[in-house]
């Protein structure tokens, strides 16, 4: 007999109380969004790497602080973004983020015609440069609400920001995305 | 949603994201191996006034010592005796070489740099030595250093300059196999710069097949092999 699939409280309760396993089991469930998230905020594959792994380990051991009933996601979060800045700090820079190579082709329905995807490649690179040009601030807090399209609310407790920072700093590196923009398109 | 921010959510789609690593085997076993913080008892003696002391030790070299002497070539350590360490110059700093990220100095040294895997640990600043391929860790700030850990694959890149008031004792730990090195300052040598670099402490030397790592902290013997069983 195979019993029900446990679910996220009762791995928690378990990791909490010392299960490795069950703390396996999360760290698999979160593991692409914490990579990505890291990856975002150094823009180096080995630094996120680590950033992602250092964080699950340390979240593992602060498990007993985390409070019942909050949300997981954006806690384990919090945590490797934590140890994503940190990385950053230390190497002093950050990697600038790049498009793949056959982004600009959708996965279903009929490709575009290729006069259209040059002008959306052209379109998403000018965009990507623009917010590489970004302050650290401003870039993480557009990372975290489109590009991962997390909600406010994690976006704020990813970066440990209150809501209405989040919301203020958003207008503002919005804008200077369209100045930016603005500037490229003439 | 304004156009820009549907145009952001497209983009966040179309990024180019290194594979995802697989981080819940790799956290499982950190995990069972029970890590404890790294016990440190003050910063280590590699601070930058260490290298304004003069050290003139005259010491024969007993025999056994002479015999040890064939033994100690680890990696890309040779350990030499002498009667005197050389006079130090003072220097601005460790010559750790340029500071980079730790995907560079991985990319430049072209071998896998390991990383100690404690926890109290902080992240430390990555340096990459081109001329010799080291690359080191260090934990702390140049001015009080906790720890120190340099890797390197190049033979003959490093020489050890010591008189017989230093401990050495032989050391294997799984697949490592070197010296801890105590009781008594040491010199470090680079025999490809004819460069003397600084006086050296309580250090752990080892080597598994062509990577050699030091990793010089204030710390017991024990503390030591820990954190070098904790390089991953």
């Amino acid at each position: 007999m195979v019993g029900r699939p446990l679910t996220e409280a009762e791995l928690v309760e378990r990791a909490r109380r010392g299960d490795q396993d069950a703390y396996g089991e999360l760290v698999h469930a979160y593991q692409g969004i914490a990579f990505r998230t890291a990856y975002l905020l150094t823009g180096n594959a080995a630094d996120a790497e680590d950033a992602a792994q250092e964080g699950f380990v340390k979240a593992f051991y602060a498990l007993r602080r985390f409070r019942r009933g909050a949300e997981l996601r954006p806690w384990l979060l919090r945590i490797v973004a934590n140890e994503a800045r940190n990385r950053r700090r230390s190497a002093g820079r950050r990697g600038k983020l790049a498009l793949r190579a056959a982004a600009v082709v959708p996965s279903g329905g009929a490709a575009p015609s290729p006069e259209l995807s040059v002008l959306d490649a052209e379109r998403s690179g000018q965009l990507l440069a623009a917010l590489n040009e970004l302050r650290d601030e401003e870039r993480e807090v557009i990372a975290c609400r489109y590009l991962l399209e997390l909600s406010e609310d994690e976006t704020a407790e990813t970066l440990g920001l209150r809501k209405g920072t989040v919301k203020s700093r958003l207008s503002r590196a919005l804008d200077h995305l369209r100045e930016r923009m603005e500037v490229d398109d003439v | 949603m304004s156009e820009l921010e549907l145009a952001l959510t497209s983009l966040g789609r179309k990024l180019d994201y290194p594979q995802t690593p697989d981080l819940a085997g790799v956290v499982q076993r950190r995990l069972a191996e029970g890590r404890r913080p790294v016990a440190w008892r003050r910063p280590i003696a590699i601070a930058l006034a260490a290298l304004f002391v003069a050290v003139a030790a005259v010491m024969a070299v007993p025999q056994a010592r002479s015999q040890v002497l064939d033994w100690l070539g680890i990696g890309s350590v040779t350990i030499h005796y002498v009667d005197e360490l050389p006079k130090l110059e003072p220097r601005e700093d460790f010559e750790l070489g340029a500071r980079v990220p730790l995907g560079e100095a991985r990319e430049r040294a072209q071998f896998q740099v390991l990383l100690p895997r404690l926890d109290g640990l902080e992240y430390p600043t990555v340096h990459y030595r081109g001329d010799i391929g080291m690359v080191s860790l260090l934990y702390g700030t140049e001015k009080a250093p906790r720890l120190l850990i340099s890797e390197i694959v190049s033979p003959g890149a490093i020489d050890k300059l010591l008189t017989s008031q230093t401990d050495v004792e032989p050391v294997h730990e799984g697949d490592w196999s070197g010296a801890w090195l105590s009781g008594g300052q040491h010199v470090l040598f680079l025999p490809v710069q004819d460069q003397i670099l600084r006086l050296v402490g309580t250090v752990l030397v080892v080597h598994n097949g062509a990577t050699t790592v030091r990793i010089e902290a204030d710390v017991s013997k024990d503390e030591a092999l820990r954190i070098l069983r904790s390089l991953r």
